[in-house]
Order: structure tokens, then sequence, then C-alpha cells
């Protein structure tokens, strides 16, 4: 058999043969789709690490906040680190404090405000930073699939051409272009599949994030509106 | 994000280059073993062969042997028995007429003739089918019928013999049985085989008694419609006629599941038949110009030995196109037989490879 095997013109149908022997526009699409992938991975692990860290960061200052420490103190020892999440909000808060009863403040609904106003731009801030770059995910994973697809498309068109062109419908002649064609959609979809689910799980995870910081700046929004009534209730 | 994105491109290497080697260099596919797309099924000629899952594996498909059944002799006595008995068998399947169900009791009423043996006519069965059809035939020659009842009244007393049960079909059938006295043969062929042909064409006076009988029987489905009209029309509807069953599958081997291949049979299949001709192309050069004369034909036989080698040389013959072309065209074919030799076909297949006769355009190929 293997005597009428070799009549079969052989063609190159290792990863990289297919690939080399693609159109141009496939070619595009999977180097398009390679790099989309390489940056999905990216952006998956940069992420992961990410939301780790700002959760520890996030235990450890909780800890540090409800330690009965003083706030000016904690104040004090952050003001000069570079803050990211609660630390954040919380400085972003006393330094509206602070401003304010230096200038000799006057109105504490004002005051409270202010400081408010000033939390609120700080949450979402980190917020922002949370999130970033996982609208990139989503994108690959919902147009991934398509621009592998497109490649496909683009593939078996030229094979069938190629059909036309040699006026030979054997299988041999088609088979490579259609599995180069194929391998287009199947790294669409490599690079698809994890961002979808990294996607919907990193989401999840930066709402939770955002969730705890958004309870956190109420709660100290509380405490500082006592604080405000304290101070302010005497002189007035 | 620096590190996530050169751990993100390491890990992508690793993978493409495990890819890479991984995929390099994949199986072809053993034609050999792999069985081929049984498209021979929608040829004529089925190649494919249903096995018996219960026997044990062997080289071919064999289904279990039916035995042929015996075939026997046509009773010669009565009924549908398969040999002769004294007695007439239980019919295993109910007689087909289905209108004529009632028919009986109501010809009893307005039927000329009295009935000689009233305990007859209770467990009357249906009519056989023979009754319907030779019926219309029966009507002019009524007036024969008073004659053969006296008799039959007259016979019907020794009723007791063994042909009297075949009385009970119908009432009518009284006069039948007498019949049966003189000539049984004659009265047993309708109940067996309706052949009415043969009946209709008989002209004795005993006969016509036999058709005569039938004459109340036709009357009697209008009357019988009427009166339950949904009841009989579901009884014409069901199909009270045995299954006869579909052909046997026959062998003579002893039975077996079958190789793994079903589909083999013992013809190339057509790919292999395509490989044999690429192969013979492939090593054929052929001659310059060719391409110019589409209507050239290469005609090349051969024969082959068991081990694939040629069997004497092979011929090779030739039309159209220009002579000189062809004959270069014709050498060039017989070399590329002659090249492409060891044929390696499958040896299960040797009877369709023995002799090879394939037909070439040297012209309109590629």
């Amino acid at each position: 058999m293997e005597n009428l095997a070799v009549a079969v013109q052989t063609s190159d149908v290792s990863l990289w043969g297919l690939f080399w022997q693609a159109g141009f526009i496939v070619k595009l699409v999977m180097i398009g789709l390679l790099g989309a992938s390489i940056w999905t991975w990216a952006i998956i692990i940069d992420k992961v690490l990410g939301y780790g860290r700002a959760k520890r960061a996030f235990d450890r200052f909780e800890q540090i906040f409800w330690s009965g420490q003083s706030l000016e103190e904690l104040y004090r020892n952050l003001g000069d680190k570079r803050t990211t999440g609660m630390g954040s909000i919380f400085i972003a808060a006393m330094r509206e404090w602070k401003k304010s009863f230096e200038k000799g403040a006057r109105s504490p609904i004002a005051l409270q405000m202010r400081i408010d106003k000033a939390m609120d731009v700080a949450l979402s801030r980190e917020s922002d930073i949370l999130a970033a770059r996982l609208g990139f995910l989503a994108t690959i994973g919902s147009a991934g699939p398509f621009i592998g697809l497109f490649g496909t498309v683009i593939g078996i068109m030229t094979s069938f051409m190629g059909i036309a062109g040699s006026k030979s419908t054997s299988l041999a002649v088609v088979a490579p272009g259609i599995a180069e064609a194929l391998l287009a959609t199947a790294i669409g979809l490599v690079a698809a599949i994890p961002a979808v689910i990294a996607y919907n799980k990193l989401s999840s995870d930066a709402g939770k994030l955002t969730a705890r910081m958004e309870s956190f700046a109420d709660e100290f929004s509380a405490i500082l509106s006592r604080q405000i009534d304290e101070k302010l209730a005497p002189r007035s | 994000m620096r590190t996530s994105v050169t751990s993100s491109a390491i890990i992508h290497a690793v993978l493409l280059g495990w890819g890479l080697l991984s995929f390099s260099s994949p199986k072809p596919m053993d034609l050999a073993n792999s069985e081929s797309l049984p498209i021979e099924i929608i040829s004529d000629t089925s190649q494919l062969q249903k096995g018996d899952t219960k026997a044990p594996k062997a080289e071919k498909a064999t289904p279990k042997p039916t035995e042929k059944p015996q075939t026997k002799q046509d009773a010669q006595i009565i009924g549908d028995a398969e040999t002769d008995v004294e007695t007439k068998p239980i019919p295993t399947t109910k007689p087909k007429v289905v209108e004529a169900a009632e028919a009986p009791k109501q010809s009893d009423v307005p039927a000329v003739k009295p009935d000689p043996k009233p305990e007859l006519q209770p467990e009357t069965k249906p009519v056989p089918v023979l009754a319907t059809e030779i019926a219309p035939q029966a009507k002019p020659k009524q007036d024969v019928a008073p004659d053969p009842i006296t008799a039959a009244i007259n016979d019907s007393k020794p009723a007791p013999t063994p042909d009297a049960p075949k009385a009970e079909p119908t009432p009518q059938a009284e006069k039948p049985a007498e019949e049966a006295f003189k000539l049984p043969e004659n009265v047993a062929k309708p109940e067996d085989k309706p052949k009415p042909a043969q009946a209709q064409t008989a002209t004795t006076p005993e006969r016509k008694e036999v058709k005569e009988t039938p004459k109340p029987t036709k009357t009697a489905p209008t009357p019988s419609k009427e009166k339950n009209g949904i009841a009989d029309q579901v009884a014409d509807l069901l199909n009270r006629e045995k299954a006869s069953g579909g052909g046997a599958k026959r062998s003579t081997d002893q039975a077996s599941l079958g190789a793994t291949k079903s589909t083999g049979g013992s013809k190339l299949s057509n790919s292999e038949i395509e490989q044999v001709r690429a192969l013979i192309q492939g090593n054929w050069n052929k001659p310059v110009g060719a391409q110019d004369y589409p209507d050239m034909i290469v005609r090349v036989q051969f024969r082959l030995n068991q081990d694939g080698s040629i069997d004497g040389a092979p011929e090779v013959s030739g039309s159209g196109g220009d002579p000189t072309l062809l004959r270069t065209a014709i050498e060039g074919a017989r070399r590329a037989v002659l090249k492409s030799l060891p044929f390696n076909l499958p040896q299960d297949k040797y009877q369709d490879w023995a002799k090879n006769d394939y037909t070439f355009h040297p012209g309109a190929e590629d």
C-alpha cells in the first residue's frame, strides 16, 4: 500500500507549513489573533496578580483602620506612601478634612458634602484602575471567533479557487487549504475561550472589590460625619 | 504589566513550540486499514454483508443459514394442509372474506332451498375467498341447483364421514360437500388455492353446482353494509391476511459475525481503483503535445499474479490523435505499468484485480 500512497502529492501539513502556505489575509488574521492571545493572557496574569494584591492590601488596611489607631496618626503614616484602593479613599477624605479645618470650616453640611465628593472621586478612580483592560478581554471573547472564521472563509475560498484553477477535485488538492483555513478558526477559539472565561471571573472580582471600597467609603463617611458634629457643635 | 506580558509571551512560545513539534508530521492515513466509505452500496451490486451478531468472528460475514423450506406436493384430499391428512385441518388464519360474514344468516331467509341440516348453520364460518370471486358466473346457472339439492338432502345423511366438516364454512357448501363425495379433488382445490379461472372454465354439471353456491353470499354484502356501516367499514379496512414475510437471508456457509471490515466484499473499491490509476499515471511520461489531442484514448490491459507481479506483458492499445504520438503514448503507458510493479493490493480481492483494464485519456488528463 505504501506504493500507492506515494502517488498522492504530499504537501507540508505541519503547523508551520500550514501557516506558511496560507494566503496573506489568512496569515494576517493568524498573526493578529496570536497577538491578541498573548495580550489576553498578559491581562489575565496581570489582573489575577493585581486583584490578589488589592485584596490583601484591603485586608491589611481594614485591620489597621479598625485597630483603634487614631485617624490623624494613620493619615500621617500613609500620607507619604503610595496608596491604592481603600488607602487612597481614606487619604482623599482626610486631605479634604484637613484642608477644611485649616481654613476654618463653618458649615458642617458643606464639609460633609465636600468629603463625600472627594471620596467618590477617589473611589471611581480606584475602581477604574481595577477594571482597566477588562474590556479588551470582552472584545476578544466576542470577536475572536469571528476573526478566526473570517480567516477560515478566506482560506476555504482560496482553496476552492484552487480547485477551479487546477480542475482537479482530488481531496489532496483541497485538504491542505482547508486545514490551513481551519487553523485560523482554531487560533481564534484559542484566543477567545480563555478571554471569555477570564472576563467573567475578573469582572465579578472587580465588582466585589469595588463594593468593598464603597462600603468602606460609606462607613468612613459616617465616622467623619460624627467627628464633624463633635468638632463643630460647641462653636455654633 | 511588563512582567505579565513577557510571561504570557513565554507561555505562548512554549505552547507553539510544542504544537510545532507534535503536529510536525501527521501520520498519513493508512489506506490499507481504513474501511472505505461504503459508496458501493449505491451501485447495483451491494458489497455490504450482514453477519450474524451471535456467531464468532470469521474472515467473511455470513448470516445464519436458512433452511430451505421443504416443498411438499399439493395436498390431494382437502384443506390447506401441507400433507395429505384424513381430517380437515383447522385453518390458522381466518378466511379473507369480510362482508360475507353475515351473509349466511341473511341468505337463509331468502334462500329458495330449504336447508336440510339446520344444525350446521349456527357455526357458519366466513365464506372462502373463492366464493365471492366466482360469483358472477353463478347467477345464470341457477336453474341447475334444485336437482343437486334434492340429491344433497338424500346424500347428506351419511354426514359423519371425514368430509362432513367441510360443510361448515357455508351453508351453501353443503352442496360442494356432497360433491366431494364424488370428486374430492375438484372441491379441495378451490379451497386451497383460489383459482377462479379453473373453476370458471369447468363446464361439467357438477362444477356448475359448485359455482352456483356463492350466489347468496354475493347478494348478502349490500344489506349487511346498510345494517352496521361503520363496523363493516372498519372490518373492511382491517387486513387479516397473514404476513407473507420478505425474502430470506440465505447463505450456505456457517453463520459468522464477519471480520472487522464489513464492506470489503471481493471487489476493489473505487478509491483503490483510483489509486492504481493514479500510480500508473504518475509513472507515465506523457508525450509532449498530447494535450493537443484530447480525444486520444489509451487502453491498458494486464494480468497480475497474486504477489502483485505482472503475468505476461501488458496489452496496450490506443486510438485517436496523431499516429506517432499515439505510438509514443502507448509505449509510455506500457512502461508506466511495468514501472508501477508490483501492485500492492488487498489479497482478499485478488479475483477482482487479477485482470485489469484501464482506459486513459493522455490528452485530457493533467
